[in-house]
């Protein structure tokens, strides 16, 4: 073997897409990319996913909207943005600039509205890539009825892939009883990878002011408290369609991150880390690719999906 | 603002609910007051994300360059702060939001620091420190053992200029600091009032007492707030608070478009 070799941390993502390593950033966690240039290049990731947009800007919900709970955190932001018209406006230009590859995720309340923000964004030449919340538990109507079933994503799925030559990935939520077949009914309607977890519904109460801590009562848990579930989610998804998975929740470190390359990610999206840690993603892509280099290991593509099962 | 790795050199408790840290950076701090950073001193998972503390002090000498926060144990982050010794490692993120506006020439200002609230407002103490009008300072607590240490209050030693405020008489003004700013207004013309600004930090019932008082009195204010935080740099949009955009409520973070607001934006 190659001494000093450098790794290929290329991933292909179906779609057309090859992305320059398989470390995203994930979308409600990193505003819209530019916040994190003052701690990094952004460009040196495999791809930044920006805050979830809508047709018209949002307000969200009310305050309070986050609770630290044990090794996790709370979250019922209720999707607040700023629209996919200031985003295309006054976002993309500097991305562009900043050399970021980058990939829009989006939701509606109705199919119609997952249309509307699906087209405006494909006019972006230089995105990479629709992600489409079908998912999302704080707003209500908020995606999650379409999430919920293989029906229900099948029809979005369907329509929302009419409308965009993009590779489209679809997001899906934990909170179902089989993601297997959801995630199968996302394949068969036309995505070309799909992207799990979204946050577990949870809630925490006062037990003095016998009240809930938030505002909107439940919120989405995210962090490290959630990876085992995350990660038998993904194995399990994984094994189900043939088109690329990428793995969300809980990752902190470069370890946790080839823990779901192993059991069959393509890639993986940071989340909560990036506020634990501003330059948690970057070091995930140090980590990685030193990690394949000490294990002589010549790409993320061969180490992926090799776990041992007996 | 940027993202640093620092060694603590100096954790200290003051009295009997202040600590005071001072963290050694490999670059020097330049900030506005009533800017923040977020800290963090505990390896592991468990807290997960970093405590918002103002910025208190920054310091710069031979090649040395250090920051400093005043806190008080609230919780499980702030009591593994307290924990913390001399060389252990810490990280922070600073400077971060939008602290006080100090422009203005000729004003009266009034810094008002409720509880651990006066880690904000000595910061900007320091700043008016060296000009002509000066200030007058506001410091409220419980009781006297909750007041900051006398050797810590800038300007301290100027007559007049320092009013201490105690819920229950046991030092200073019998009450609280709405209270005394109340006292302090009677028999101030319109035009004196006008010319003196708020400047406040401290538990939300203060800051909003405060508020309608000044704004009855058309007094300006100028509010640090304070909210949970999970980035504490704009990305999360966790940290809102309710902020009056002409006739309708936006959701402002406070970690970014404050933690200074005009109090009579504030939707109390
Ligand atoms: C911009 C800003 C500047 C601050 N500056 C200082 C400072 O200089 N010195 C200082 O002592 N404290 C300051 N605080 C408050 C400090 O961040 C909290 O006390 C700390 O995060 C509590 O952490 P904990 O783990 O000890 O408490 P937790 O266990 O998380 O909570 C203990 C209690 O405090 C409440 N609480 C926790 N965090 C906050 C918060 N951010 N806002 C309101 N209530 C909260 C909780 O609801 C709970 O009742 C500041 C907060 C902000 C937002
Ligand atoms: C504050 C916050 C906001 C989020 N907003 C969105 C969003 O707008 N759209 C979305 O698809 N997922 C959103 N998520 C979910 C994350 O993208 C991610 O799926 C989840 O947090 C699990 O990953 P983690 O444990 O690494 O954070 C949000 C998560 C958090 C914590
Ligand atoms: S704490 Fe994240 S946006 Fe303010």
């Amino acid at each position: 073997m190659v001494r000093d070799m450098t790794p290929d941390l290329s991933v292909t993502l179906g779609g057309g897409l090859t992305i320059k390593n398989p470390v995203m950033t994930a979308s409600g966690t990193f505003g819209y990319g530019l916040e994190f240039a003052p701690f990094y290049d952004i460009s040196r990731l495999g791809c930044l996913i920006v805050k979830g947009l809508s047709r018209e800007p949002v307000l969200g919900n009310p305050p309070q909207r986050i609770f630290e709970t044990a090794s996790g955190m709370l979250n019922a932001i209720g999707l607040q943005n700023i629209g996919v018209e200031r985003f295309v406006r006054d976002v993309v230009p500097r991305l562009e600039d900043a050399g970021a590859t980058f990939a829009a995720n989006i939701y509606g309340k109705t199919p119609e509205d997952y249309e509307a923000v699906a087209e405006r964004v494909s006019e972006v030449s230089s995105l990479a890539a629709i992600e489409v919340n079908a998912s999302c538990p704080n707003v209500k109507e908020g995606g999650i009825a379409f999430g919920s079933s293989p029906d229900g994503i099948a029809r979005l799925v369907e329509r929302v892939r009419r409308k965009t030559g993009k590779p489209l990935w679809v997001k899906l939520s934990p909170n179902v009883t089989d993601v297997g077949s959801i995630a199968k009914a996302a394949e068969d309607a036309g995505a070309d990878a799909v992207t799990l977890i979204n946050t577990l519904i949870g809630m925490a109460v006062d037990h003095r002011t016998r009240r809930p801590v938030l505002a909107n009562v439940t919120g989405g848990l995210s962090g490290p408290a959630i990876k085992p579930v995350a990660l038998r989610m993904v194995w399990d998804v994984c094994r189900k369609v043939k088109i690329p998975v990428i793995g969300i929740g809980g990752i902190m470190n470069a370890e946790d991150a080839l823990q779901f390359l192993l059991v069959g990610a393509s890639a993986v999206q940071i989340g909560t880390a990036n506020f634990s840690n501003p330059r948690a993603a970057v070091e995930v892509v140090e980590g990685i690719e030193s990690f394949l280099r000490e294990e002589k290991i010549a790409s993320v593509a061969d180490y992926r999906g090799t776990l041992r099962l007996s | 603002m940027g993202f640093r790795h620092g060694t603590i050199v100096r954790n200290e408790g003051h009295g009997t609910i202040f600590y005071r840290m001072e963290v050694a950076l490999p670059e020097p701090v330049q900030f506005v007051p009533g800017q923040f950073a977020m800290l963090s001193g505990w390896p592991g998972n468990d807290p997960l994300l970093p405590r918002p503390f103002a910025i208190y002090r920054a310091a710069s000498a031979g090649g040395r360059h250090s920051v400093e926060f005043v806190y008080k144990v609230v919780g499980r982050g702030t009591a593994l702060l307290s924990g913390l010794h001399g060389g252990d490692p810490v990280s922070v993120t600073l400077p971060l939001g939008r602290g006080f506006d100090l422009s203005g020439e000729g004003r009266t200002w009034w810094l008002v620091g409720g509880g651990v609230g006066f880690s904000t407002v000595f910061p900007a103490a320091d700043s008016l420190g060296h000009r002509k009008g000066g200030f007058e300072l506001f410091l409220g607590g419980r009781t006297r053992d909750q007041l900051p240490p006398k050797d810590w209050t800038p300007g301290g030693h100027t007559a007049g200029r320092l009013h201490l405020c105690t819920d229950d008489g046991t030092a200073g003004f019998h009450g609280t600091v709405v209270d005394a700013i109340r006292e302090r207004m009677k028999g101030m013309g319109v035009s004196d009032l006008a010319r003196v600004t708020i400047l406040a930090c401290g538990p939300r019932p203060m800051l909003k007492g405060l508020a309608e008082l000044a704004a009855g009195a058309g007094v300006a204010m100028q509010a640090s707030l304070e909210n949970h935080m999970a980035c504490g740099f704009g990305v999360c949009w966790g940290c809102v608070a309710a902020i009056r955009d002409g006739e309708a409520t936006a959701y402002r973070r406070v970690c970014k478009e404050g933690p200074v607001f005009n109090a009579m934006e504030v939707v109390w």
